[in-house]
């Protein structure tokens, strides 16, 4: 590392302007694309998804709980795993410890898994989670909005994730290497483990009216890895070689 | 960053939304892109050899820089405003530091360390963190120019003259503490270098529900207001925690 280019103040502030011009750039870029996304269309749902809680069965309107506007995290843990994804229980941490600030402000954030509710509850409780989770286990709701698909779909390479057939690493033949090894940490084959994918949905419901406003899957979700935010100011960046993550309960304490 | 939620004459097809959502997708794409390219930039930055000996006050007595990095190679600095003399604790630091710990303990296992330094004395910050349940190490850089140094503090005469330079550029009219980030390296021969500070909306994408709020039919929602609905994350309701009683 020390054969990093040194230098002066001086000679650092002249590089330091010259990149704050082009993250503001970037940060103006991000305003424009944020009102795009609000002005995307709604789509109005009818079908009568139904969800296992904490509080009972739930209907989508319910898991507003009085604010207009519902976020869904995709949360990987299929009706086989025996654990969560590892990566989506990273950005479960981040959300974990803001959620409160959300509820405050007209959102609610929801997790929401297709495995059944007795293990998304147990797995909640070892992590030390306080979200809301819901188990969509026969419902419609997680091949709707494209995060699960069938053996057929999937073995007919006709499964559509962010938005296009194949092209995701998931998708690959043979599956790339940190994809098996996540598959293993969470008890299930690579197949099995495929078929269940992160994504991240908003709501807005309005007259008693729930409408689909936007979803987000793959690098769509970059921004949530509360970690990855901070790394990506690091002089070394993301710094990774191959998957570097745990749960938050699997790090050696150093 | 406000947008008032539009009218139901807006509510198309599947079909229909599919093709504004794939067309919004292409300039997402090339955001990412952007982004990426952006961070290789920032790791070309010279680093500059931080020659001052300053000695911080930390629950453990007094560290240097390079303890703060406790065995690893980077260290991310969070400017906490937290001011001596003053029982203001501020409300988008607290909110940020709401992050910190989740982030944390995943990120110091790639090699990056991380502290909060405040102006405050000690007493003060293990109070704040006490209050707030926090754990990140948190050190006071009292009486030392740190603060000033990496342009998060200004003295009243810096104030007065109008030499307080906040952001690369923004003058500062009254407030004596600003927010920020900075990071450190420490070379092999033990070395730390500085490598990179941001402010003001450069600390954005570290308050991961900024990041939530962009993804939501109504973005940030806070009229001109920014931050406004904010509060200490103890100070909401307890009628806001009953709502949310039967899933918890």
């Amino acid at each position: 590392m020390t054969k990093h280019m040194t230098g002066t103040r001086q000679e650092w502030l002249t590089a330091r302007l010259e990149l704050l011009a082009a993250e503001k750039e970037h940060t103006r870029r991000s305003d424009a694309l944020v009102q795009q996304r609000q002005a995307l269309p709604w789509v109005r749902l009818d079908k009568p998804y139904r969800f296992e809680t904490e509080a009972g069965t739930l209907v989508l309107t319910d898991l507003f709980q009085g604010r207009s506007q519902l976020l869904v995290y995709h949360f990987m843990f299929g009706v086989d795993y025996t654990a969560g994804c590892p990566s989506c229980s990273m950005i479960a941490d981040g959300f974990n410890g803001f959620a409160v600030h959300l509820a405050n402000h007209d959102v609610m954030l929801w997790a929401v898994s297709h495995a059944p509710l007795a293990k998304l509850l147990a797995y909640k409780r070892r992590l030390g989670w306080s979200f809301p989770w819901a188990s969509s286990l026969g419902s419609d709701f997680n091949a709707d909005f494209n995060v699960w698909f069938t053996e057929a779909q999937q073995r007919e390479g006709v499964a559509e994730y962010n938005y296009r057939r194949g092209g995701h690493a998931m998708d690959a033949t043979p599956v790339p290497e940190p994809v098996a090894q996540i598959a293993a940490t969470c008890g299930t084959d690579v197949v099995t483990y495929a078929r269940d994918r992160p994504g991240m949905s908003a709501f807005v419901l309005e007259d008693g009216v729930v409408y689909h406003t936007y979803s987000a899957y793959a690098r769509g979700l970059d921004g949530l890895w509360g970690a990855y935010q901070w790394l990506d100011r690091a002089p070394l960046g993301r710094n990774e070689t191959g998957v570097w993550w745990r749960r938050h309960d699997e790090y050696d304490k150093r | 960053m406000t947008t008032s939620i539009p009218s139901p004459s807006n509510v198309v097809s599947r079909e229909e939304w599919l093709a504004a959502r794939k067309a919004l997708l292409a300039r997402e794409r090339s955001m990412t892109h952007a982004l990426d390219a952006l961070r290789a930039e920032r790791r070309q930055l010279p680093w500059v050899k931080v020659e001052t000996p300053y000695v911080f006050e930390g629950p453990q007595g007094p560290c240097t820089l390079a303890d703060l990095f406790r065995g690893r190679s980077q260290l991310a600095v969070y400017h906490f405003m937290l001011a001596p003399d003053s029982d203001h604790l501020c409300k988008g630091c607290s909110f940020i530091a709401d992050h910190i710990d989740p982030a944390r303990q995943h990120f110091e296992h790639a090699d990056l360390a991380f502290v909060a330094i405040s102006r405050a004395p000690l007493k003060r910050i293990e109070q704040v963190r006490q209050r707030l349940g926090w754990t990140f190490p948190w050190v006071s850089s009292h009486g030392t120019s740190f603060n000033y140094d990496f342009g998060v503090s200004f003295t009243k005469e810096d104030i007065a003259a109008g030499r307080a330079i906040y952001n690369y550029g923004t003058p500062i009219k009254n407030s004596e503490d600003m927010h920020g980030t900075s990071i450190f390296v420490r070379s092999d021969s033990g070395d730390v270098f500085h490598t990179y500070s941001t402010y003001h909306r450069g600390d954005e994408m570290l308050m991961g529900a900024f990041m939530w709020l962009d993804l939501a039919p109504k973005g940030r929602n806070e009229g001109d207001g920014v931050m406004s609905w904010l509060k200490l994350h103890d100070e909401y309701e307890a009628s806001d925690k009953a709502k949310d009683g039967c899933c918890r």
